[in-house]
């Protein structure tokens, strides 16, 4: 992971701002930095999105293909993730680098889509055992800023909320075998419901306080975070210890109660924002990255 | 690479019979006592049966039992550190290490380790880190492998407890004991450390508040040192069950503490009084 160093005098003095909520950059323990939400930005993907939040910048594509199902659950279709850590993001991800900090990613995203509800997995069979899609979710970090998992899972739920999956047809020849068509109209498609899609929710333990949305700086005065998956409902989907201190049961309580308490606030304004950008249409586009 | 004509191979993919079964064999149901005989929504862990020093080679090992899980762990160093170029040379390094035997789940597993085995071994780092006194080991690196034979449910809870117990065989200093809890929410009850059939059964039909949460706890400090958690919960339900983690951690304290009296007794037996 990236990491910055900072001095003690740097850390005395995050450490009293926060104890007075008050953070470096001028926010609350529970506020967000500025986030930024484009969908759509990668024409080769069925859905991808970039999301931006203070300088960390994570980009998600999304690709629909037809796979066989799992022989456990022979009428659900699955997502596979994967994260890679760009070299651009920090030279430390140079080569092997940012392997293990990708598994340890994408192993956490299979952990909080781990459960029925989050994405309908049956509405992506296509025939009983025999295909369904398989959704990749593949994850470009940009660069990195702290907070690398919320600004994944922001974008994730963007990417699926614009993922456009082509219908497909099954038709059946005279000798019994089974024949895939595909639509050939753009436009006849399917979409995801992407409301129960959880957001990840990262809370640093900070001195005797915990704040949301760490920067480099405040990570690097923690020992110890919590990362909660909440849906829209409060529904946790996922809650995992990271770091390498431990946390009182009191404080854990406390966190996953802000934890759920933001994770809810978070997915208002951002379904909000999908359909508005949704329903401006196309517009003209002027740089990428900028 | 040499094909074999002579012989008609096996598919290069082959599942499971049991996926052909008409009714899984081991149902999960949400009602009643379950097929152990243990109590529903009581702290009511599997005796677990613990030994340690069984691997001579090693600097600490421990051996452990619960129902039917089985798992050993092996503890190496502190030993000179591999790697050169870590720039925090004050602290020692934990590595861990944790592998399912390809035999030890109802499906065969292969012997490279997968991704699920490295999130394993990650959060055994995780819930271990926090309880030893790292920077008493300076340039040097300590070795904990873990080596599932046989998967019954709660692995990584046990995985954790067990680890520590072969911490404190090698004589690693550590600021407490770590032990590890699981359970298995399933609507409004909840099981504590299930089996592999609770824990991957599909439970009721309601497939509301369905979560399975493992959580490492240092008993005399009173911290959490390790939780993970998938599937659904209310916020209610997971903090009810963090709390009912803790007292299940408290049930196998003794069991472990005295499994480690035993083995300390062993190694330096009392001056016999003659």
């Amino acid at each position: 992971m990236a990491t910055v160093q900072v001095s003690e005098a740097e850390k005395v003095y995050i450490l009293h701002g926060i104890r007075d909520d008050l953070r470096v950059d001028g926010r609350g323990c529970e506020d967000y930095r500025h986030m930024e939400i484009e969908t759509d930005v990668v024409s080769n993907t069925d859905g991808s999105a970039k999301v931006s939040l203070g300088h960390t910048a994570v980009l998600v594509g999304i690709k629909a293909e037809i796979g066989k199902p799992r022989p456990m659950a022979p009428n659900e279709g699955y997502l596979e993730f994967f994260v890679d850590c760009s070299a651009n993001a920090t030279p430390e991800f140079e080569g092997r680098g940012g392997e293990e900090l990708g598994k340890e990613l994408s192993n956490t995203l299979y952990k909080v889509f781990n459960n029925k509800h989050s994405v309908d997995l049956k509405k992506l069979c296509i025939s009983k055992g025999e295909h369904c899609w398989v959704l990749y979710v593949d994850v470009l970090l940009l660069q990195c800023d702290g907070n690398l998992y919320d600004a994944m899972s922001v974008a994730i739920k963007a990417a699926l909320f614009s993922t456009k999956i082509p219908k497909v047809h099954i038709s059946n020849d005279e000798e019994g075998g089974k024949e895939i068509e595909l639509s050939d109209d753009p436009f006849d498609c399917m979409r995801l419901d992407v409301e129960n899609v959880p957001c990840i929710v990262t809370l640093c333990k900070v001195g005797h306080r915990h704040v949301v949305d760490a920067t480099l700086q405040e990570k690097a005065c923690s020992v110890a975070s919590l990362i909660i998956s909440v849906t829209h409902k409060g529904t946790v989907t996922c809650v995992r210890k990271m770091g390498g201190g431990s946390l009182d049961p009191e404080s854990i309580f406390e966190m996953t109660e802000t934890g759920k308490r933001v994770g809810k606030a978070l997915h208002v304004p951002l379904m909000k924002l999908l359909q508005q950008e949704e329903s401006l249409g196309t517009r003209q586009k002027v740089g990428f990255l900028g | 690479m040499p094909v074999d004509t002579r012989r008609v191979r096996g598919p290069e993919v082959s599942q499971s019979p049991l996926l052909f079964a008409c009714k899984p064999a081991a149902v999960f149901s949400s009602h009643g006592p379950r097929a152990d005989g243990r109590q529903r929504d009581q702290v009511d862990v599997r005796p677990v049966f613990v030994r340690c020093g069984l691997v001579s080679q090693a600097k600490g090992s421990a051996y452990m039992e619960a129902g039917d899980t089985k798992l050993m762990c092996c503890v190496y160093g502190p030993r000179e550190t591999e790697r050169k170029d870590d720039t925090d040379m004050k602290c020692g390094r934990l590595t861990t290490d944790m592998r399912f035997a390809p035999f030890s789940c109802p499906e065969r597993g292969s012997w490279i380790q997968g991704s699920q085995d490295k999130d394993f071994s990650l959060m055994l780092h995780e819930s271990l880190q926090p309880a030893l006194c790292l920077h008493k080991y300076p340039r040097s690196q300590i070795e904990v492998n873990v080596m599932v034979l046989e998967n019954s449910g709660s692995v990584l809870a046990h995985a954790v407890t067990c680890a520590s117990l072969a911490l404190a065989d090698a004589g690693i200093e550590m600021y407490d004991l770590v032990l590890g809890c699981a359970i298995r929410q399933d609507g409004a009850s909840y099981v504590v450390d299930p089996t592999y059939a609770e824990e991957n059964g599909n439970g009721s039909d309601s497939s509301d508040n369905q979560g399975r949460l493992t959580l490492a706890f240092l008993p005399s400090l009173n911290q959490v040192s390790g939780l993970q958690s998938d599937g659904e919960m209310t916020e209610e339900s997971l903090s009810a069950g963090v709390r009912t983690c803790i007292e299940g951690c408290y049930k196998i304290y003794p069991v472990i503490q005295q499994a480690l009296a035993k083995a300390v007794r062993r190694a330096a037996p009392p001056p016999s009084e003659s």
